[in-house]
């Protein structure tokens, strides 16, 4: 979760990823940040987030990003 | 997999155009506002862009390209066998704009003539497809076209297209030779599943006649039926995932690395997008030029306009080579591989000219006899 926290802050350093729970819902998050957290993440966790998970609701907070990485990385280790 | 290698076959040379009206993009800034147009540019790389006069076309542009680069090569235009047009943006519905430019550049009437519809992939795939045209047959020159003018079909307060696209047309001759390392490679996929991510609803024939109507859409860009959708964050992910396997794929297929490339003509589709594939693939970021800055996102014409960018002075001949890649609606990509000398890729040429000829705006210039 560490690692996800510094990616983000990486990327919008001015957004409180700890305690954020709507970064899409309330325009914190634009398409542009989306994009660089997505392609960040398949740099740091080798997770790929396609199409059909881009749903606002797994990009909301860090730690709904956090468990739709773990979920991508179970399918793939299955 | 749709792996092609042609043998005796090379690129001869490459021109192109773009009209001389050049678009700043901070002057979108008193419609946009100035934090939403700096990050613009910012992830884009696009600080300006060429569009077009209302009546000046795609293929205009690409006739221009075209003579300049037949008398550059020394070739007349009788000898041209195949004539292509791969756009997005012909002259009309129909017929096929690759007829005009046959009539207009005075290509033999034994010529096969089509067009392709398609757009940023446009290069890849012509290639493929001219190369296995003369592969095939016995066309000994061929002309390919490509190029858009996509920001036509923008609604001009759409801030997710409005800024990001240029306009130009490029041509490049392809000739048959009687070397065997004359060698072109291309690599072509197509995924279906995305024909919505970018579209142009209406006009087509499934809603000939779509309602004009400006609808402000979820993601909160004004629209009509008739205007280009993009649904960026899809197409971003598809660019970022698929088209660095692509590459990889390509250069597993051509059993050649990064390294053996002068060259990376990349499709401009934005900076974020190419710096990453960059670096997802190892590609050495110096080897790929970038017009992003200057021509925006140029479409299908977009890696000829960075070759011209890059060598259209160099004084030098050369031979570099070359790897190709395109990729966008369709949703469709591919990579080409091609030797080219550096002396026969020319510098980029400004026109404002149009085909009047061409320009019908009173049916009965139709029944006028000539």
């Amino acid at each position: 979760m560490e690692k996800l926290l510094d990616l983000l802050t990486g990327i919008r350093p001015d957004v409180d990823f700890e305690n954020e729970t709507a970064l899409i819902d309330d325009g914190i998050l634009d398409s542009f940040d989306v994009v660089s957290i997505i392609s960040e993440i398949d740099d740091v966790f080798g997770v790929q987030i396609r199409i059909n998970e881009l749903d606002p609701e797994n990009f909301n907070s860090a730690l709904a990003i956090w468990n739709l990485i773990q979920k991508l990385n179970k399918n793939i280790q299955q | 997999m749709a792996f092609f290698k042609f043998h005796n076959i090379r690129v001869a040379g490459v021109a192109c155009a773009v009209p001389k009206n050049e678009v700043k993009t901070e002057s979108y800034k008193p419609l946009f506002g100035n934090e939403e147009v700096e990050k613009f540019m910012q992830m884009t790389g696009v600080r300006s862009s060429h569009r077009t006069l209302e009546h000046q076309t795609c293929s205009d542009l690409g006739f221009r390209a075209a003579q300049e680069l037949l008398a550059h090569m020394d070739v007349d235009s009788s000898e041209i066998g195949a004539c292509i047009f791969s756009s997005h943006s012909p002259d009309y519905r129909r017929p096929a704009t690759a007829f005009v430019l046959q009539y207009r550049l005075g290509i033999p009437k034994e010529a096969v003539c089509y067009d392709i519809s398609l757009g940023c992939s446009s290069l890849v795939v012509g290639m493929q497809t001219v190369a296995s045209i003369m592969n095939m047959g016995d066309i000994r020159k061929a002309l390919l076209f490509v190029g858009d003018t996509a920001g036509k079909s923008v609604y001009p307060e759409d801030r997710s297209s409005a800024m990001l696209f240029g306009e130009a047309g490029a041509v490049m001759l392809l000739e048959k030779t009687d070397n065997p390392n004359d060698e072109i490679n291309a690599l072509v996929r197509s995924d279906g599943s995305g024909y919505s991510y970018m579209i142009v609803p209406g006009g087509g024939y499934r809603n000939l006649h779509a309602s004009e109507e400006v609808v402000m859409c979820e993601d909160g860009n004004p629209r009509t039926l008739m205007n280009s959708f993009i649904q960026g964050t899809s197409v971003f992910t598809f660019t970022i995932f698929d088209v660095p396997r692509l590459i990889k794929d390509f250069f597993a297929k051509t059993e050649t690395t990064p390294d053996d490339y002068d060259c990376f003509g990349f499709h401009q589709a934005n900076l974020y997008i190419l710096k990453q594939i960059a670096k997802k693939t190892k590609i050495d970021f110096e080897r790929m030029p970038i017009t992003l800055d200057r021509y925006g996102n140029t479409s299908g014409a977009s890696a000829i306009v960075s070759l011209c960018d890059r060598y259209g002075s160099d004084t030098e001949n050369r031979k570099i080579k070359v790897m190709a890649c395109g990729f966008g609606i369709g949703i469709s990509l591919g990579a080409t591989s091609f030797e080219i000398n550096t002396a026969d890729i020319l510098p980029i040429y400004e026109d404002d000219a149009i085909y009047e000829d061409g320009l019908i705006t009173d049916p009965n210039q139709l029944y006028e006899k000539k």
